[in-house]
Parts: C-alpha cells; sequence; structure tokens
C-alpha cells in the first residue's frame, strides 16, 4: 500500500487545471480534477476532426466549432441571437446556438418522459435541439451540416464527397472500413456516429469543472461563500425562485447529478424578437415542439388545440453566466435580464412585450424599469403579452413559480437582493474554476 | 467440592484460596489492560511446589459448521482432541508450560491434577482436532470454565463455547456463574440442567439450538485469542472515543477531524473476549428486523402529521440524524443495502439486464413463463439496454452469503407475493383478489376533517406490490444461487390484499401456504439473525397505481392511499400513502414486540426503521463510501497477492454508481431494558456504514484487515488516505470524515466549531459542535 497526500494530488490535479483549447481549434484539454481522460475511439478521433473542419460547409469557413465554440462552453462566440450560415455566411438562423455540453445524459424525446426526479409527473420531456426533434446527439449532428442556414451541404452525398476528399479520410476508413464511402448514407451515419462519440467520450463536452461540482463533491476549494449559498437557495426554494424545478440540480437518470436540467419542456412566452429575419414575416411563429420546424406535433389545423405549442426545451443552466443570449430566440443578452424576465413577465409584462395603441411618454418615469426589453413607458394601449404565441395557444403557459401569472403591479417573487444572490450561485456554474488562494474578501459574491 | 476427586488431603486448603484470589486479581488487572506476565504467585527464590491434590476431570467439546444447507444451518457436536487443559493462573489466555497443561484425548477428555481446584481453560491450537468433522482446528481458540462451574460439575467439567461464554458474561456484567448460566438458558430455550451439559449427549431442538450458539460462540472466541495473540491494540480504532487514532497526523486526512492521540494498549485476554462481542463498539444482536420504506426525504418524515406513530417510535427510540443514501434509484439502495456497494445499477431494471457473459445468470432455468407453474411470469428472458449495465452481480461478497458462511440465518420477508410466484419474478395483478379501500375516518390522515376512501371501491390486487429491484439480495449470484435461498425468502401478512390471497389464480397455491410466514416465524422463533422486512409497495410509501370500482356508482376510482407523493413532500403536505405506510409500520413494530423473541431480555434484538433514499435536490447527495459527484473515475478494487490494492476495470459504468440520493430519517429501537433511549447519533452515515455496522455486529470481518469488509464498506478514513492513488474520487477532499465509512457507533465526537454538511432533505438548519452525548445508539445497556 503507499500512503500519497492528499495534497500532492490535488495540486497535481489543479496544476492540469490550466490547459484550454490550441490556437489550431484542436481539441481543449479542459480543467479535469477528478474526471478520467481515457484516449478516445478511433470514431471520437474521426468526430474531433469533423467538429473542427470548416471545409464541411458550403462556405468552407463554418465548421461546428464556429457556432458551438470550445472556448464558449460549445456555445455561441457572441452575443448574435441568431448565427448567419449559408453558402456566403449571410443567411440567418433562426434559434439561438445552445451549448452543447453536458448532453451526455439526454434521453431520447417523449411526449411522457419520466422526470428525472423520478417522481414529478411524466411530461414532453427529452431529445435535442430546442424543439427535441432528435432523439440523439448522432441525429442533432445532422441538422446543422445539411440546413441552409447553417453548413448548407446540399445532401448527404455532398458531405460524404467532402469527408472522402479530407486529409483524415485514411482515419475515417480505418475507423468505419475501407468500403465506408461507398455507401452514402452509411458514411453520413458514420460521420454523425462519429461526432457523437466525440461529444460523449471528450471530457471538455462534460467537464465538472465547476466551483459547483468542487462544492457539490465536497473537494477544497468549493466553499460557497454566504452570497452563493443564498443564491443557492433561491434557485431552490419552490416558494421563490423555484428554478430547480425544471434547471433540476439532483440525482437524476443513471447516476447523473447536478445538470441542471430535467429535460423538460415549458410553455413560458418569451418575446417574439424582431430580430431574427424570419419574425418579420408575422404568419411565422416558431412555437417549438409543434412546430414549425419539428413536424409530428404540428396542430391538426391552424390554431387547432395543441398542448404542445409554445414549448422549448429547459437547458442546462452550467456555464449561463458565460452566455450572452437567452432563451430560444436570443432575445435576452443577459443572465441578469434573463432572471429578471422570470421575475417580473406577469407583474410588469410592460417592460417585456410591446404596447399596442399607446401613447409614448417622452421620459419614462423614474420608476420605470430600464432592464427589460422595452424602455419606453406608454399611456394607454395593450401590452401585447405573451406576443409570440397565438392567442389560442396561451393556455399551454406554464404557471409554476416564478412565472405564477400573478397580476400585473403585484410585487414579484424574488428581492433585488435575491436576484444579485441568485447571479452569484449561478456563477458557481461556470467550467474552468480554480479556486484562488487567498478566497477573495471583496466583491458582489462574497458576503 | 464434594464432587471433586480428592486423592490425598494435605495442607492445602490456604493455596487454593490463594490461587484464586490471585487469579481473580490477575483477571481483573487484565481488564485494566496491564501486562499480566508477573503475577506473583510465590517468592522467586525457591517456589514451593503444592502438592498437586485435586484432580479435574472434564472433556472440551466442539461443534462444526458445515455450510450449503437448504434449510437451518447444519451444525454437528464432538470434541477437541489435543487440546491442553490448565489452571491459566496468570490469565494469559494461553496453557504455559509451567501451568502444567494435560492434553486431551480422542473424546475430548482431560484429567488435570492441581494443588487446589480453580477456574481452567481449554487452550485449543491448530493441532487440536475438531472431531465433529475431524478438521484440525484452524486458529487457536480458548475455552474457559470458571471455578463455580468446575465445583458444581462432577468428574465432568464441560468446558465448551457455552462455558466460556457464561464465564465472559460474569465479568461483562458483573454478575455470577449461576446468573449468566440461568440467562444463557433462557436465551437459547433450554433448561438450565442442560445448558452447561454436553452437546452430545443432548437431543433434538436442544442439541440443535446449544449447536447453532456453540459455533457461534466458537467463532467469536477464535476471534478473541487472535486479537489477542496479533497483540491487537485495545480498543479497535474505530471505537475509541472521539475518532480514529490512528489518522492523527496522517497525511491526506483532514486535521480538523483527526484529533484524537492514540494511547491505546496491547489487547488482554480478558479484553479481547469482550471485544470480540463488540467488534468496533458494535454489540453482538441475535436478531435485527430491518423494516425497509421507501423515499421520503427526512423532512417529508421528521415531525410529520402524517406519519405520528414512526415518529412516535423514532423519538422513544433511537436515531442517526445524518443517515445518506447511497444510489437512485432503489435498486442501486437495495444493492448496496445487500453488500456495501451498487456495482454501477443506476436504474430498477430486472435482474438479467446485460447480464452476459461472465455475469450470465446462472440459476437456470429463468423463472420466464414458459416454466412449469410460471404462466403468469412477468419475467423478461432477455434484458439488452443501451447504457449496458450488468445487473447481476457476480462473485462479489455480500451479507447473505457471509451471515451463511457463518452458521447464521438471514431472512427477508415480502408482503404482497403472488402465492406460488417465483420470488425472483415482480408479483402480477390478480383480477380474482379483491379488497376494500382503505377508508380513513377524520382525525386519521394528518389532521383530515373529511372522510379519506370510498367504502363502496373495491381494488383487485394490482401488479407490482412486490419488485425485485426491492430485495437486497436479489441483484447478488451467489444469493440467488444460494441453497437456502428458497427457504430464506419468506412471506409477510398484512396486506390490504391478505385474506383475498387465498382466491388467487394467477398461480398454484403451494399445499400448506403460509400467507404471514413472518407472523408465524415471530410466534416459533425461527426468524433470521438478519431480517429484511420489505412491505408492499403501497405499504413502504412508494406508491403505485391502485384502481378499481365504486360497486355503487359503477365508476373507475383509485385508491385512497397507494398515490405517490414526491420524496421531498414538504411534511404539511404529506399524503395518504404516508399514513399508510405509518400504520403499516405501526402493525409490524407491535408484532415483533409481541413475539416471545422480543419478551425474552436475554435475546438482544432490535428493529431498524429506514428509507432506501431521500431527494437531495440540492446539498450533499451522499456521504461516506460515496461515489463523489460525477466523478468518472471511480472503480472498484481488487487485493492483490501481496495485500496491496489494484484497479478493477471491468465493471461497466461503475463511475455512474454509488452517486447517492440523499437524506432520510433512520431510527432504532431495541428490546433491551437497559439500553439507551431517545439517544441521538448526528455523525455522518450512509448504507455503506450500516453494511459495515452489521458486518461487525455479527462478526463476520475482522478490523485489522480492510479487506475483510465487503465493498464498499472498507472506505474508512485510513483506507482512503492510504490508498488514494486508486480510489481518485476522493481526491482533493474538503473533509475526508464526510466521505469515509465507519461503523454507526458515535465513537467520533463532532469537533466543536463543526458545521455539519447536509442536503435539502433537512429542513432544520446544520448543527454546529457536537451530539449533546455520544450515546452509542447500539449499546446494550
Amino acid at each position: 500500500m503507499r500512503a500519497v497526500t492528499l495534497a500532492t494530488i490535488s495540486s497535481l490535479a489543479l496544476a492540469a487545471c490550466g490547459g484550454r483549447s490550441g490556437s489550431d481549434g484542436a481539441s481543449p484539454e479542459a480543467a479535469v480534477k477528478f474526471r478520467a481522460t481515457p484516449p478516445l475511439s478511433l470514431a471520437a478521433q474521426v468526430g474531433r476532426k469533423i467538429f473542427f473542419d470548416k471545409a464541411l460547409s458550403a462556405s468552407g469557413k463554418m465548421s461546428c466549432a464556429t457556432c458551438h465554440d470550445p472556448n464558449h462552453a460549445y456555445g455561441p462566440p457572441n452575443d448574435l441571437a441568431v448565427q448567419p450560415g449559408g453558402r456566403d455566411l449571410t443567411t440567418p438562423g433562426l434559434r439561438a446556438v445552445p451549448s452543447l455540453r453536458y448532453k451526455e445524459y439526454t434521453p431520447a424525446y417523449a411526449d411522457l418522459l419520466d422526470n428525472p426526479d423520478g417522481i414529478s409527473v411524466p411530461g414532453p420531456g427529452g431529445g435535442f435541439t430546442w424543439d427535441g426533434r432528435a432523439d440523439t446527439l448522432a441525429q442533432q449532428a445532422g441538422v446543422p451540416l445539411l440546413s441552409a442556414f447553417e453548413m448548407a451541404n446540399a445532401g448527404a452525398a455532398d458531405v460524404v464527397a467532402k469527408l472522402r476528399a479530407s486529409a483524415y479520410s485514411k482515419l475515417f476508413r480505418q475507423a468505419f472500413g475501407d468500403d465506408v464511402f461507398n455507401d452514402t448514407t452509411a458514411a453520413f451515419n458514420e460521420a454523425s456516429a462519429a461526432l457523437q462519440a466525440y461529444q460523449l467520450e471528450d471530457s471538455s463536452f462534460h467537464p465538472y469543472s465547476s466551483k459547483f461540482d468542487l462544492y457539490a463533491g465536497n473537494k477544497i476549494g468549493g466553499a460557497m461563500t454566504p452570497a452563493e449559498a443564498r443564491g443557492l437557495a433561491v434557485f431552490s426554494n419552490p416558494k421563490i425562485g423555484n428554478c430547480s424545478s425544471c434547471h433540476y440540480q439532483g440525482a437524476g437518470r443513471n447516476g447523473s447529478s447536478a445538470l441542471f436540467t430535467d429535460f423538460s419542456y415549458e410553455a413560458i412566452g418569451v418575446p417574439r424578437n424582431a430580430r431574427i429575419r424570419a419574425n418579420l414575416d408575422a404568419a411565422y411563429v416558431d412555437m417549438g415542439v409543434c412546430g414549425p420546424l419539428r413536424t409530428d406535433h404540428n396542430p391538426a389545423s391552424p390554431a387547432a388545440p395543441e398542448v404542445h405549442c409554445g414549448m422549448f426545451g429547459t437547458p442546462t443552466l452550467r456555464n449561463v453566466a458565460t452566455r450572452k443570449v437567452f432563451f430560444h430566440n436570443g432575445v435576452i443578452h443577459s443572465l441578469e435580464q434573463a432572471i429578471r424576465f422570470y421575475n417580473t413577465r406577469d407583474t410588469n409584462p410592460e417592460i417585456w412585450y410591446p404596447n399596442v395603441g399607446g401613447m409614448p411618454r417622452g421620459s419614462p418615469d423614474p420608476s420605470f424599469p430600464q432592464y427589460g426589453l422595452v424602455t419606453t413607458q406608454y399611456d394607454g394601449g395593450t401590452v401585447q403579452k405573451f406576443d409570440d404565441l397565438p392567442a389560442g395557444y396561451h393556455s399551454n403557459i406554464d404557471t409554476q413559480m416564478p412565472l405564477d401569472a400573478r397580476a400585473a403591479g403585484s410585487s414579484p417573487p424574488m428581492t433585488e437582493q435575491n436576484i444579485a444572490d441568485l447571479i452569484c450561485f449561478l456563477s458557481t456554474l461556470t467550467d474552468g474554476y480554480k479556486p484562488s488562494a487567498p478566497s477573495p474578501i471583496s466583491g458582489p459574491c462574497v458576503n | 467440592m464434594a464432587t471433586l476427586r480428592k486423592q490425598k488431603r494435605q495442607k492445602s486448603s490456604r493455596i487454593v484460596r490463594n490461587t484464586s484470589v490471585l487469579a481473580a486479581a490477575s483477571m481483573l488487572a487484565a481488564c485494566g489492560g496491564s501486562n499480566t506476565s508477573t503475577v506473583p504467585t510465590a517468592p522467586p527464590a525457591s517456589p514451593p511446589v503444592p502438592p498437586l491434590s485435586v484432580m479435574i476431570k472434564g472433556i472440551v467439546t466442539a461443534a462444526a459448521f458445515t455450510p450449503g444447507s437448504s434449510t437451518e444451518p447444519m451444525v454437528t457436536g464432538g470434541y477437541y482432541q489435543g487440546a491442553t487443559v490448565c489452571i491459566d493462573a496468570n490469565a494469559n489466555g494461553k496453557c504455559d508450560s509451567n501451568e502444567n497443561p494435560v492434553t486431551t484425548d480422542a473424546n475430548g477428555a482431560f484429567t488435570l491434577a492441581v494443588a487446589a481446584a480453580g477456574p481452567i481453560i481449554a487452550d485449543i491450537g491448530t493441532m487440536a482436532v475438531n472431531t465433529a468433522n475431524g478438521a484440525t482446528n484452524p486458529t487457536r481458540n480458548v475455552f474457559r470454565a470458571l471455578l463455580d462451574q468446575v465445583n458444581e460439575q462432577t468428574d465432568a467439567v464441560i468446558v465448551s463455547p457455552l462455558s466460556s461464554e457464561v464465564a465472559r458474561l460474569t465479568e461483562a456484567n458483573g454478575s455470577d456463574y449461576q446468573t449468566e448460566k440461568q440467562n444463557l438458558a433462557t436465551r437459547l430455550g433450554v433448561e438450565l440442567g442442560q445448558v452447561m451439559t454436553d452437546v452430545n449427549t443432548q437431543t433434538g431442538v436442544v442439541q440443535a439450538s446449544m449447536l447453532r450458539e456453540s459455533n457461534i460462540l466458537s467463532g467469536r472466541f477464535a476471534y478473541a485469542i487472535t486479537k489477542l495473540d496479533r497483540a491487537d491494540l485495545y480498543p479497535d480504532a474505530l471505537a475509541v472515543p472521539g475518532g480514529d487514532p490512528e489518522i492523527t497526523g496522517m497525511a491526506g486526512v483532514t486535521a480538523a477531524t483527526a484529533t484524537v492521540a492514540d494511547t491505546r494498549k496491547p489487547i488482554t485476554f480478558a479484553q479481547a473476549e469482550q471485544a470480540s462481542f463488540n467488534v468496533e463498539g458494535i454489540p453482538r444482536y441475535d436478531h435485527i428486523f430491518i423494516v425497509m420504506l421507501e423515499n421520503k426525504a427526512t423532512l417529508s418524515l421528521l415531525n410529520s402529521p402524517f406519519a405520528p406513530k414512526i415518529n412516535a417510535y423514532l423519538h422513544a427510540g433511537n436515531m442517526l440524524t445524518s443517515y445518506y443514501a447511497t444510489g437512485n434509484p432503489s435498486e442501486p439502495n437495495y444493492t448496496a443495502l445487500g453488500a456495501g456497494d451498487d456495482f454501477g445499477i443506476t436504474d430498477d431494471s430486472q435482474w438479467n439486464c446485460d447480464a452476459t457473459g461472465p455475469n450470465a445468470p446462472q440459476d437456470l432455468p429463468l423463472p420466464t413463463n414458459d416454466q412449469p407453474g410460471l404462466a403468469s411470469s412477468p419475467f423478461a428472458a432477455t434484458c439488452t439496454q443501451a447504457a449496458a449495465v450488468n445487473h447481476n452481480i457476480v462473485g462479489r461478497p455480500n451479507l447473505f452469503n457471509a451471515i451463511s458462511a457463518a452458521g447464521m440465518t438471514w431472512r427477508t420477508y415480502s408482503e404482497s407475493l403472488n402465492p406460488g410466484q417465483d420470488l425472483r419474478t415482480d408479483s402480477v395483478a390478480d383480477p380474482a383478489v379483491i379488497a376494500q379501500d382503505h377508508v380513513y375516518q377524520p382525525g386519521t390522515v394528518g389532521g383530515n376533517t373529511a372522510v379519506v376512501g370510498d367504502p363502496n371501491l373495491v381494488l383487485p390486487l394490482p401488479a407490482a406490490l412486490y419488485k425485485t429491484k426491492h430485495h437486497p439480495g436479489m441483484a447478488y449470484q451467489n444469493v440467488r444461487s444460494a441453497p437456502e435461498f428458497k427457504f430464506s425468502n419468506r412471506t409477510m401478512g398484512g396486506s390490504q390484499w391478505e385474506d383475498a390471497l387465498k382466491n388467487s389464480t394467477m398461480y398454484a397455491i403451494p399445499a400448506g401456504y403460509d400467507f404471514d410466514q413472518f407472523g408465524s416465524d415471530l410466534v416459533s422463533g425461527d426468524v433470521g439473525n438478519l431480517n429484511f422486512v420489505v412491505p408492499d409497495q403501497c405499504d413502504d410509501m412508494h406508491g403505485i397505481s391502485v384502481k378499481g370500482t365504486d360497486v355503487a356508482t359503477a365508476v373507475t376510482v383509485t385508491a385512497s392511499d397507494c398515490s405517490s407523493v414526491a420524496n421531498n413532500v414538504p411534511n404539511a403536505t404529506g399524503g395518504a400513502i404516508i399514513t399508510r405506510g405509518d400504520n403499516y409500520v405501526d402493525s409490524v413494530v407491535k408484532k415483533i414486540e409481541a413475539s416471545p423473541l422480543w419478551n425474552n431480555p436475554q435475546k438482544k434484538v432490535a428493529i431498524v426503521l429506514m428509507f432506501d433514499e431521500g431527494n437531495a435536490t440540492s446539498g450533499f447527495n451522499s456521504c461516506c463510501g460515496w461515489n463523489v459527484s460525477n466523478s468518472t473515475v471511480a472503480h472498484p478494487l481488487t487485493q492483490n497477492a501481496d495485500g496491496s490494492w489494484s484497479v478493477d476495470m471491468t465493471v461497466n459504468n461503475y463511475s455512474n454508481g454509488n452517486r447517492g440520493h440523499g437524506q432520510s430519517v433512520w431510527g432504532l429501537l431495541s428490546n433491551q431494558p437497559s439500553a439507551p433511549k431517545a439517544s441521538v447519533d448526528s455523525d455522518v452515515y450512509s448504507h455503506f456504514s450500516f453494511v459495515r455496522t452489521l458486518q461487525d455486529m455479527f462478526q463476520l470481518a475482522d478490523p485489522m484487515n480492510d479487506a475483510s469488509y465487503m465493498n464498499r464498506s472498507k472506505y474508512t478514513e485510513k483506507f482512503i488516505a492510504q490508498n488514494i492513488l486508486n480510489l481518485p474520487e476522493y481526491a482533493g477532499s474538503a473533509d475526508t470524515h464526510f466521505d469515509s465509512v465507519r461503523p454507526t457507533n458515535h465513537a467520533f465526537a463532532i469537533p466543536i466549531s463543526y458545521t455539519q454538511k447536509q442536503s435539502a432533505d433537512i429542513s432544520t438548519p446544520a448543527q454546529v459542535g457536537p451530539d449533546p452525548t455520544q450515546a452509542n445508539i447500539w449499546a446494550l445497556k
């Protein structure tokens, strides 16, 4: 038996945390503290090549990593609501780019998915993309490769031809067989499977290297500050933030825990984003699970009752503090604004939804909040609450705290202190945390 | 003295008295830990040799256990040939040559010539032969007979494990021979005149009872001698008040909780005998009943108005208040309770799922519906899941096999089985078995003001009241293959459908079927040493869908009290199913407490009320041997020939297991009138701690040998620190006490400024500092 000091181990592990992706865009050697890093399988090695290969796009300028930037938690590197793509990189997308991190436990979509908390009533959940229409990471991988406003390949054959001509075609053959390119469908599926293998195997897609992970794992450096601990309480308290109701942080499926999502779909009435070009057409409404991108839950006829209309997936909140676009349409651009939307959607709908027919004031009252999407104060008129969902589907809107449909003008669920604390807590979910020594003694999240 | 043959009457009475006094004095000194090698027997110059005026004749009896019985343990009687017998004048637990020992013959008989009668010992070395099975004795053992016994018995002083136990008890209790002889007879259910006799002359149930106990005691006394000969320090490290002294100043251990200096000294013979019945501070119990309940966080149960009866038991008995589950969902928790590990199982799937190659089931044929008599079996012949996690654990140590291998017994008592079903399958629905809905009057369900339940509702037996996922031995191949498996798995009554199960149609009801073997066994005493009491999925608070028809309205109605509530339902909200479980627990406890077993204070009997898992929506999922949250580096360990440890990489998905699922209430009731009551131990414990506790309780492991503790139950603070390279999930720990396993003995004292870690399953503020008392919840007095 060899006795070794814990301090030695932890300092070695911490030293390993410094690594980040190289300038060539290769796989980041992400922070790994108590995570294994076995060598990638051949398929995953192929997946890594594909992931960073710009030649796989019609523009020749876009790889998976362009939007799913490893330096931004495999999410968007900028604050654009939607990213440009297509042959000339001028065609705007339809939805904000989700992070590819922490997808390894996501099950396929089901209308009645068992909730990972083991007890909540089964409901729509699982799947990939904002509407769950891809069952697996492999299926999801095919979507951007063929989307006209993303990598814009003409079809599977187009992708396979590029793979065959790639510098890693030999590796591809090695992984999937010498004659793999002879069958276009099979080769495309193998490419998708390779991307899945890469995301499942490479720990940079699930590093669990946040301060929260140190805290939940009883590790040195994980002691929460009072502000962070209060924020966690806000996050969890069903009477205040109730965030954990959907952004589930407990133990879940297959040994997972603290994924900060329960994979569920909810309609919460995110305001319409006029900056999405498709939204210039008033007839175009992105209703998530009920279409139009997803096609298996479309209303039987326009405006026919359909409970899935308006539902979008619950993303993980890991690394949420690093994002600059929020919700499926990217209409919100800061974490604080997203939290304030939850807090005041019902109490102050006038700051989130457009007013029709009202008279704008030259300058708003001092008490009129400036953190919303609408900073102009109107006299009269009608606030177009839930302006991105046809009125017939407003009954689909979830009424859980903190979006409990309380009356406009009533008190919001969270105080200013709650919001500040919550932001502090959510900031502990950012990967790559390095405990500083000594601990900071000032700043908004210390006391 | 009249019973002793006196060959010469000389002036020996003074020496007799002196010898007795000196022996007793040295015995007492031994209890204080002093070295006994300098017993002042006589002036050193020219010791007078007292005349050997007294002849003590007797026999040394033996018991031999033969494993493999498909029913009760098979123990046969015999004698020790080649043991030495002497008066152990220096009380060192050996027949030294200057103590003039004699050797037993092929019938275990000896004749000892001594100057005066005294207490004697049989020193049974590794050359001695147990005539019960013809085997040489594996490790040195010592049996004793007190002077009072020597005086009492005629030409045949029976030196046996039972005589030794009487001797030990007089010292443990400060009592005398006659008292403890009576107590032992009472405990074994034999006559006073039988308990000290040659077991080989007894017959029937008396002999069986004496033999079974003799075998267990032999093991305990042999272990005492092993400790003595090894010069173990006393007490065991994890029983030292304050905490493990071995880790103080040790590298890789959190200093704040490792503060006790090691002042222990080598164990004496007298200490060793007591210590072997108190391994790591866990006293031996005869019977323990572990009542398994489902899925409730501490905050949902503690002081819940829906569970007044359980709360009354919790507060009247003893509690562990920082007790953590080790897995999620049920199956990994029950599997961990069976052996201290879940082996990467992270779902409730059938036990043959992905069990292929070396993990393929061996208890063939599988209980599928093509087997004779099993037409209604729901068992799927094959099960392949995406994660490819093996659900059939092959070749791992577990409590069931260990209990049986030691000549003890285990039982699982499962409620609401289909009569005639194979225990390896879930129970099925039966429309012919009909029960009335439970109707609760106002004030009986969390303060209800209206009646709950429908008196016109009739409920056919639903499927899945019994689930194999709730059997703590089911995942283990060697448990399902054990010869005693069928014998040891038994029915338990009290079901809502109990009276109607006789109408069962799904399987042929076996002749003489006992619908409540639990009740029968409590009356007969044929319960196990280790008993898992497993209510059905309504009575354990789990909840399933139970629907029936209201005969008045012909409307389909859901049963009043079997709908699930959240694991962390606020205790003010509760739910009827909690009250249902509360009532069931009350009936089980009352049944046990009414049994002859419980009311025989010489039998040490305990009831544990516990939950498989809590909720842990935030805070710590587990502790104490857990696989630290989201580590992907955990693997089981295997021991190499040289005693070192290596990582076992063969268990797929292992690193996803053992991650825990929060905290639940944990209560202990004891039948010992002098045992501490209402004592609370808030040190952190998990299922692994409990498994370690049970190994200590039944002396299934040896604290000096980490490998003797099964699976993750060996992960003490010291073991982890010594093996940190193989246990990288524990690297960088902020609190090594929290991460590690210890028995539930309350030896560790929480430092004054230490704030308890806890999950969101506890709604009260975290405790700071030590408990009001350090009372051991298991203490017998």
